[in-house]
């Protein structure tokens, strides 16, 4: 009697797996009836235990497979980011907007008063070519030795926002500033040539005052023409080329005198 | 037995630690690896994409915000601004012009004479635009008559070794300010002589402006022809500029309702237009006569 107490309480001490077998050998025995239902009951708590184990282990295995390449995608991606990026930079020119196709064409355009004016590229704004031929008219001023550069500025100001205004009003349509800006800025550079013969001869003889008048006619007919295919005010290029004139006038005045 | 039966527990005991014991162990520590490999760099992936998206787009959309509404509000002060001073719709009204009115103005304002016809036209009590009706004001010819005054004023003085640009800055100042103290005399005057008109202060302004067309003509025939041909210049365009100004003011200052108005009423509307043609002479002639010699 005192050994099967023992080896009751070694049973509950020990796993259940030994219970398992004990069962097993009991069954093989024979033996007591409640002994066995006793020990079924262990078996079910046994296997309900053991089950845990079973399902955490295919989860933990796949938290650690799915974590895996999210490890890998991290330093992976930015490098294809930055070299792509990279190589599929625009030009440097292309993004600063200056288009020297465009330059070039603009000024035959302004430069051939008889050829028509594209209005895809004249309606481009570009401030690069005014500023440029800005700085050769006073440079060509300072040749002849007058430093006018404070009052080029200042009357090419006046002259757009001047431009501007009046052209707002008379049209229907509207006009940006800088579409105006560039326009009589590209306009300038017969006025450059102007300046140039001034730096040579003198134009205050009856000679220079055809001459000033014959480019101040070539410059305002190159920006009303322009002016007029961007604006499309009909039967009014005279009425814009004089204006233009009046500003060019002003140009001429500082070359001249 | 009970020997045997203990001994055979025991070994059972040996057995089955052996077994089932290493598998779970092993299979707990990978997965508690895994799990912290996974979980230490994925979360803090996922943070610091989070933290760039908040970054992102919240600021960008919050300065996107901030510079639109700016912007309206900038340009609806402006509007405002604008639409107080100037109305912009009046002033394309006066600038409403072709080339086929500006010959015609030209000519009139050099011989107005042979002109029957002086009354604004009206098409629905609305004037007509200055491209439709010869009568009506304009400001492009005032305007490019002045802009044409200051120039020929710079050339004058250059012919006469007198040119610096600051002298076109001067002249131009100079005429500003003539026009700006005749249209406010013009105004005085309407106003104390209680002139109910469909005159503006941009008709005024149209009709003070016109003198220069005057102006340029004296000044380029003097040029050409010296001080004789210069006083002569002088006279034509005073006279026809004079006659000008009357028709049209008279006619403007009556307004579409010319019966109306008591007879006093009437005579102070002639003389205050009489005054202000007999003045346009001397104003001409004040910013004139330095430029020819």
């Amino acid at each position: 009697m005192s050994g099967f107490d023992n080896l009751n309480s070694g049973f509950y001490q020990t796993s259940y797996s030994i219970d398992e077998q004990s069962q097993q050998s009991y069954d093989y025995g024979g033996s007591g009836g409640p002994y066995s239902k006793q020990y079924a009951g262990c078996d079910y708590s046994q296997q309900g235990r053991f089950v845990p184990p079973d399902m955490m282990q295919p989860q933990q295995t796949y938290t650690g497979q799915i974590y895996q390449p999210t490890q890998a995608y991290p330093p992976t991606t930015p490098q294809p980011f930055y070299g792509d990026s990279f190589e599929e930079e625009p030009p440097l020119l292309e993004e600063l907007g200056i288009n020297f196709d465009h330059i070039w064409q603009k000024t035959l355009t302004v430069l051939h008063p008889l050829r028509a004016a594209d209005g895809s590229i004249m309606n481009e704004t570009d401030l690069a070519g005014p500023v440029v031929f800005c700085l050769a008219f006073g440079a060509t001023l300072l040749l002849a030795g007058k430093i006018q550069f404070g009052y080029v500025y200042g009357i090419s100001a006046i002259g757009c926002l001047g431009m501007f205004c009046l052209l707002n009003l008379m049209s229907m349509t509207g006009v940006s500033f800088g579409c105006v800006a560039s326009v009589l800025g590209y306009c300038l550079l017969p006025m450059i040539l102007l300046s140039s013969f001034a730096v040579v001869f003198s134009l205050q003889g009856m000679v220079g005052i055809l001459l000033t008048a014959t480019i101040i006619g070539w410059c305002s007919f190159s920006a009303s023409k322009i002016f007029i295919s961007a604006l499309a005010m009909d039967g009014q290029q005279l009425l814009v080329a004089y204006p233009c004139a009046l500003l060019y006038g002003v140009f001429a005045l500082i070359s001249v005198f | 037995m009970a020997y045997h039966s203990a001994y055979g527990v025991h070994g059972s005991k040996h057995r089955t630690r052996a077994a089932p014991d290493p598998p779970p162990l092993f299979d707990d520590t990978s997965g508690g690896y895994s799990s912290q490999l996974g979980g230490y760099p994925a979360p803090g992936a996922d943070v610091a994409f989070s933290v760039n998206n908040l970054l992102g787009d919240p600021v960008a959309n919050m300065a996107m915000a901030y510079g639109t509404s700016i912007a309206s509000q900038g340009k609806d002060i402006v509007h405002k601004e604008l639409h107080r001073f100037v109305s912009v719709n009046k002033l394309k009204y006066f600038f409403a012009v072709d080339t086929a009115y500006v010959a015609k103005k030209l000519g009139l304002l050099v011989f107005p004479y042979t002109h029957q016809n002086w009354k604004m036209q009206y098409s629905h009590d609305v004037p007509l635009p200055p491209r439709k009706d010869l009568n009506a004001p304009d400001l492009y010819i005032p305007t490019m008559a002045f802009i044409t005054y200051v120039l020929l004023a710079g050339m004058a003085l250059g012919i006469q070794q007198r040119f610096s640009p600051e002298v076109l800055g001067l002249c131009a100042s100079t005429a500003l300010v003539w026009v700006f103290m005749e249209v406010l005399a013009l105004l005085l005057g309407l106003y104390l002589a209680t002139v109910r008109s469909e005159l503006s202060t941009f008709h005024l302004l149209a009709y003070s402006g016109y003198k220069y067309v005057g102006m340029i003509l004296s000044v380029l025939t003097g040029l050409l022809f010296g001080s004789d041909g210069y006083y002569v210049a002088l006279a034509w365009t005073s006279s026809a500029l004079m006659y000008f100004i009357v028709r049209s003011l008279r006619t403007a200052a009556s307004g579409p309702d010319s019966m109306g108005g008591p007879a006093p009423r009437q005579r102070l509307q002639l003389y205050l237009t009489l005054g202000a043609a007999a003045f346009q002479p001397l104003i001409i002639y004040w910013l004139t006569f330095h430029l020819v010699r």
